[in-house]
């Protein structure tokens, strides 16, 4: 019989329909087993949660988390209601943690340098010979008496991760550097030198009448955004009279679309506006007794100089709104004056900062309720917070050092120094000429692209720590961290994987022989050590009769703290107000406008990029998401030409990129700000290439003229057209809105002259 | 034309094209009975058996429920420890089963299968002999609770309602039909709900 096409296709139809309804009545293949697990935790029942407690290490302040485990997988992520800085509220870098434990670009293993550096090709070793290629690049330096050559980079690190690292590089006498993106140093010397504290203290938004604050963007990313935060939900919703924030600042930033009243002030100019209102404080009689004969060394005339009329147009802040302000600020009773950000950020920061901080000797603020509360030393012994980064001037020194082929190894964990320092500082250049680095980091970042080979850590959710928060909660406290999952690549074996960097490091002090006291096999035995120490102080939060009933009580609660261990403020004599400085800025007027970098809300300083939520968080202000952009002021945009979305050059003295343009009413004519987070070299594939990296054309000839420090808010910069345009990709505008009704705008932009 | 002659008509179209129609339906009635003929049996010969039950099949482990239960007397919950607990019953981890038997039955063939099991760290995939429709919820802790409590008896006990008496099969295998009806007739026996939702949600 003769096959017709048409009876062909019947045919085939017919069978492919009949083998398609037959299949799919079936039951799957994988249904017919059940699959036993190989082995089952105690705890673990199919089908219903635990929850745990841990520290989120994705922000300069470790947030408390409790973190949903079901089946030994990680759920979700949610505040720790106990933990002091937070109380259960937490921010979206912490909740895209999970995203960094699944991510798929996550290094799986040791891995070694293949190709040239920086080209990306690595091959996977094992754990013992990575370890032993390190240890051997660190004896060859000992045995020829030159371990100065080895420097260790980490992110501020505290604790009883810190106690490893210092005893580590104090026996073998290398060198260690703590690497911040906006170095904090002006506020550290600023604390130090106002209120004579050591550790920065915790500023009491939460019964605090009228916030001044200066520059310091504390509701976004400013030191620890989200105790600001509750705190700002007390001063502002809280059972109390409504608080007043008043922002002074150059950008118009989260917190000062958030506050009563922006007050725009020339960059650089924040502390002689302090002082200026000083001058009204202490015309009014609103100061507080005493105070202003030791702020300004017996002579109050000195002020005289920086009534509000006489430097307004130095500041730039109408002279009768800073009357109001300073007049209302005193006259509440319960003022407190931040400073921080941009202000801290020029080549007169610290003067900037010394003079903000004075503010509150003003109105008394300092170790009073609804003020400035100092933090209490760490509860036992040789237990810190995070000690205090590195200077500009010494990056400086060491990118010296390297070029001239004095350092030989560097170690790098957890910081990134290839992006976050300018490029024209030449640290990049001169990282060829050091013969090894090695980089401690879980993920492919800028730095660690250019390592030599990689000992990848545990991501935190697998990972013991404890945390000594930077700026505490005003009273002592450690904050404890345990793996909520097992390590994600523990599968690989013993020889593959991520590691604990404590561990690591004690490994390696094995093979040197080197003795670090630490009486702990591994990282984890000496943070238990380190809970029997706060276990003998028998007070504090836990208390049990046996250490293993306290130790499970820590790891439940996310820590230890006791809100009676306080700081007692004692400061002998009030120190004088410093004389106001003019800012330098790196170049001349050829450069028109004046670049304020500021931390992207959920990329941070760079760390967040990799994540495809954080990226997709848009930001506050702008609603823009995983773009760099440029706020610039609507006028001036008109006048050049530029629209939403144009593609402008931004040029510096020292070098330029290219970004989305963002014409804003809330930014100054003479005045840019870029966002900091995006433009990795690499980053895996949701970061890299993306978006451009403002910190790279940052000058770094402009420095603090005492502390050293990077002045980032000093750089001027040109705009340019290239032609192109991009949509900008944000949430605002892109439904049409719908007014009340035909008279009324949704929201009304307006002009204000005081 | 001659009166009584009679001429064969040609059928008219629309008739020719209901004929051609009722083929075609019958075709393909007789298609989707075959069709569902090999689907129920498959349903019933298959695994797991959702129409009738036999004696049970072979696992990759000849697992001898007899010796652990009757002759040492082993608890149902000691091995399917979430049972109580959980929907699922859940089959023992390897590493439980090695508690005893890292040193208990060296030379015995099923017991070194198991043990190679656990060095190569390659999970057991048991075969289903209990096995309920997608559209089905069944929730094993609220059943026990419910038999436990009713006749004060520990959770172990309440297992060959359904079950039958595993601890005497050599090869476990269903001894209720696990239908519908079976579910309801229970249900009604001891008063449960009886809406839809209660087992289909």
């Amino acid at each position: 019989m003769a096959l017709t096409r048409r009876q062909f296709l019947t045919l085939a139809g017919g069978s492919a329909t009949g083998a398609i309804i037959f299949a799919a009545c079936g039951v799957p293949e994988e249904e017919q087993y059940v699959q036993g697990p190989l082995q089952m935790p105690e705890d673990m029942v199919s089908g219903l949660s635990n929850w745990y407690a841990t520290l989120c290490r994705s922000c300069a302040t470790s947030e408390g988390l409790v973190v949903r485990v079901m089946e030994g997988r990680a759920k979700k992520i949610e505040g720790n209601v106990d933990y002091p800085i937070n109380r259960g509220k937490h921010s979206a870098r912490c909740e895209a943690g999970l995203q960094a434990l699944y991510h798929p670009d996550r290094i799986r293993g040791p891995l070694v340098r293949t190709g040239e550096r920086g080209t990306g090709q690595y091959e996977e070793i094992s754990w013992t010979d990575a370890i032993g290629r390190l240890t051997y690049q660190l004896e060859q330096l000992r045995d020829v008496r030159n371990q100065s050559a080895a420097v260790l980079i980490t992110e501020p690190t505290g604790a009883h991760m810190g106690a490893v690292v210092d005893r580590f590089v104090a026996r073998y006498r290398g060198r260690h550097m703590t690497y911040e993106a906006l170095e904090q140093t002006n506020l550290r010397r600023a604390v130090k030198q106002v209120f004579n504290e050591d550790r920065l203290p915790d500023f009491d938004i939460d019964n605090a009448g009228y916030v001044l604050s200066f520059g310091s963007d504390f509701l976004n990313t400013w030191v620890s955004p989200v105790r600001y935060g509750r705190g700002y939900g007390n001063f502002r919703q809280g059972d109390r009279e409504r608080g007043t924030l008043v922002q002074a600042e150059s950008r118009f930033s989260m917190t000062a679309a958030n506050a009563d009243e922006w007050l725009y002030v020339r960059p650089g100019q924040e502390g002689l506006l302090a002082l200026s209102m000083a001058h009204v404080i202490v015309a009014d009689g609103l100061a507080r007794p005493g105070s202003v004969e030791e702020l300004t060394g017996g002579d109050p005339s000195i002020l005289d100089q920086y009534a509000p009329e006489l430097v307004e147009a130095r500041t730039g802040a109408p002279a009768v709104k800073v009357r109001r302000i300073a007049h209302d600020f005193a006259a509440a009773g319960n003022g407190l004056a931040i400073g921080g950000g941009s202000a801290g950020a020029h080549s007169n920061g610290l003067s900037n900062l010394t003079a903000i901080y004075s503010l509150n000797h003003l109105v008394g603020a300092f170790g009073r309720d609804g003020g400035v509360i100092p933090n209490p030393g760490p509860p036992v012994e040789g237990l810190w917070g995070p000690p205090e980064a590195a200077t500009y001037d010494e990056w400086q020194e060491l990118i010296a050092e390297m070029k001239q082929g004095e350092v030989q190894v560097l170690m790098v964990r957890g910081a990134n120094p290839m992006y976050g320092l300018p490029n024209a500082s030449g640290f990049r250049d001169a990282s060829y000429d050091v013969p090894f680095i090695f980089s401690f980091s879980g993920f492919m970042d800028d730095t660690t692209a250019m390592s030599d080979l990689i000992l990848p850590e545990h991501n935190y959710l697998e990972d013991w720590g404890s945390d000594i928060p930077t700026a505490g909660p005003g009273h002592q406290m450690v904050g404890f961290q345990q793996p909520v999952v097992r390590p994600f690549f523990e599968g690989r074996g013993e020889h593959l994987g991520t590691r604990n960097f404590g561990d690591i490091l004690m490994t390696i002090a094995q093979g040197l022989e080197l003795d670090l006291e630490l009486e702990a096999d591994t990282f984890k035995d000496f943070l238990q050590n380190g809970a029997r120490q706060l276990f003998a102080l028998d007070r504090g939060s836990v208390r049990a009769g046996a250490f293993q009933e306290f130790w499970h009580g820590v790891l439940q609660r996310g820590g230890w703290w006791d809100v009676n261990a306080k700081a007692m403020p004692a400061l002998a004599e009030l120190p004088a107000l410093p004389e106001p400085q003019e800012p330098e800025f790196d170049t001349d007027d050829r450069f028109r406008f004046n670049l304020i970098p500021f931390a992207s809300t959920s990329l941070g300083e760079g760390p967040g990029a990799y994540l495809p939520w954080l990226q997709a968080t848009p930001d506050p202000v702008t609603t823009a998401t995983w773009q760099t952009w440029v706020e610039i002021n609507l006028e001036v945009a008109k006048d050049m030409d530029i629209s939403e979305g144009d593609v402008v050059r931004v040029t510096s003295a020292n070098g330029s990129l290219e970004a989305l343009a963002y014409p804003h009413p809330g930014v100054s004519p003479d005045v840019v700000s870029i966002p900091i987070g995006q433009g990795h070299t690499a980053g895996g594939r949701y970061a890299d290439g993306r978006g451009a990296n403002v910190l790279s054309i940052i000058s770094p000839s402009v420095k603090d003229s005492e502390t050293g420090a990077l002045a980032w808010a000093a750089t001027r910069v040109n705009i340019e057209k290239t032609g192109e345009w991009i949509r900008l990709p944000k949430f605002e505008n892109t439904v049409p809105y719908r007014p009340a009704d035909e008279h009324r705008e949704v929201i009304q932009l307006t002009r204000f002259d005081s | 034309m001659i009166p009584g002659d009679f001429q064969i008509n040609k059928p008219p179209l629309k008739k020719l094209l209901g004929f051609g129609l009722l083929g075609l339906v019958g075709l393909g009635g007789l298609v989707v009975a075959v069709l569902v003929g090999i689907f129920v049996i498959s349903a019933w010969f298959g695994r797991p058996v959702i129409f009738g039950y036999d004696e049970g099949p072979d696992q990759p482990i000849a697992f001898p429920h007899t010796t652990h239960v009757q002759d040492l007397g082993m608890d149902c919950t000691f091995c399917h420890r979430n049972a109580a607990k959980d929907a699922a019953a859940t089959v023992p981890a390897t590493g439980l089963c090695l508690t005893c038997h890292m040193t208990v039955g060296d030379g015995l063939a099923e017991v070194e299968k198991l043990r190679d099991y656990g060095e190569r760290g390659e999970p057991i995939n048991w075969v289903r002999v209990h096995r309920l429709p997608d559209h089905v919820q069944f929730v094993h802790e609220a059943h026990i609770r419910f038999f436990s409590e009713r006749d004060n008896i520990s959770a172990s006990e309440t297992c060959s309602t359904c079950h039958g008496d595993v601890g005497s099969m050599e090869k476990v295998r269903q001894v209720r039909s696990l239908k519908m009806s079976d579910c309801v007739d229970c249900h009604r026996e001891y008063e449960a709900p009886t809406d839809c939702t209660t087992c289909h949600y």
